[in-house]
């Protein structure tokens, strides 16, 4: 081989080093996101006049999200901020333990309100993406860092309260599209 | 001819080097000795799992086993695939797990086929804790069939298997410094081959 093919297939490899280093990052970078895209787009439609989705109790029939806890009831809601801010309520008034988490489309949990947080105050969020027009509103507006959004209700069930109860206090959640 | 034989032999250096970087993605995530950066005892757990300040590898991996985690000081999640003495968990097995009510508003063991979903179980026995369990001090068995006395998850089959350990609201100080934390210890509860 001479000196001039040497210098060629080093540049190849290099080349090739460089390809194998991109497709590793890329791989990490978009697995989170595509897992979120998926759960995104199968979350199914909300009950009729219900602006949220309420799966069934968790058991082991539940393969659609790694590690489902079977201690809570869950109510979600697909948020796209595409058209423009979105508003939540929910006013579960219970005793014990319930929380409300953000997650971006890239996994991340960006914000998360619990009942001792809300101390029995009814839950008003606005959500909008930084640079958009937001509207007045008398709640805790929150800026998502993407358009697309998952919000995730989070209800123990540990006994101490009848599962209606518990039930009913997740079916307070609302997920609209803000009044312009 | 020769031309297109380089041609082809460059495509082929090209493909594989993509072909080893996606592959270097898979094994990252499907052994991701480099994530666990808190270790308490047989447990462990990501400082920045779910986080926003999580780096893309963690992001990764929580997409794996953990999506839709809640950040650190929300809930601590501590996962065991292996016993006190670093031997892995099998569900064919039975364990004793013993300790002290984690210092949490609420927390609870939960067991997991290896592929991070529950054991099939009609009586929905699949996790105990701060609900079921005495406190202070608690001990859970784990198997396919009951140890006979005491709280039990039921294991099926013969597979690996996964513990995770969830904590509601855990105390500043642990959620501080999680490694400091005396966790619950997983010992073989007789001989299983």
């Amino acid at each position: 081989m001479t000196a001039h093919q040497k210098i060629r297939w080093g540049r190849h490899l290099l080349i090739a080093a460089l390809l194998g280093l991109a497709s590793h990052a890329m791989a990490i970078w978009a697995f989170p996101r595509l897992a979120m895209r998926a759960v995104l787009a199968g979350a199914p439609a909300p009950e009729p006049g219900a602006a949220a989705y309420f799966p069934p109790p968790t058991d082991h029939h539940a393969r659609r999200i790694v590690m489902p806890s079977p201690d809570l009831l869950y109510a979600l809601c697909a948020i796209d901020l595409g058209a423009g801010p979105a508003t939540v309520s929910a006013d579960a008034k219970l005793g014990s333990y319930w929380s409300i988490a953000l997650y971006a489309d890239n996994t991340d949990n960006v914000f998360v309100l619990n009942d001792a947080q809300a101390a029995g105050r009814p839950v008003r969020l606005l959500l909008h993406r930084p640079g958009t027009a937001v509207p007045a509103y008398d709640g805790t507006v929150v800026a998502m860092p993407s358009s697309k959004a998952l919000l995730l209700m989070r209800v123990l069930v540990d006994g101490s309260q009848p599962i209606e109860r518990l039930d009913a206090a997740r079916r307070t959640l609302r997920c609209d599209q803000a009044a312009r | 001819m020769a031309g297109m034989s380089r041609g082809w032999r460059l495509a082929g250096l090209y493909a594989m080097a993509i072909g080893l970087g996606l592959a270097s993605a898979v094994v990252a995530l499907r052994w991701p000795w480099w994530a666990d950066d808190i270790r308490v005892g047989p447990w462990r757990a990501s400082a920045e799992g779910g986080s926003a300040q999580a780096g893309p590898y963690i992001r990764a991996l929580v997409a794996r086993i953990g999506l839709l985690a809640l950040s650190r000081r929300e809930t601590l999640y501590f996962v065991a695939d292996r016993d006190s003495d670093g031997r892995s968990l099998r569900s064919r097995c039975r364990y004793r797990i013993e300790g002290t009510a984690p210092p949490a508003r609420w927390w609870s063991i939960t067991a997991y086929a290896d592929d991070y979903f529950l054991f099939p179980d009609e009586q929905r026995r699949y996790s105990a804790g701060g609900h079921s369990l005495p406190a202070p001090r608690f001990v859970l068995h784990t198997g396919p069939a009951p140890a006979g006395h005491g709280a039990w998850l039921p294991t099926p089959g013969d597979r690996g298997l996964v513990l995770t350990l969830r904590l509601y609201q855990p105390e500043a100080a642990l959620a501080a410094d999680p490694a400091r934390w005396a966790a619950p210890a997983i010992r073989p509860d007789g001989v299983c081959t």
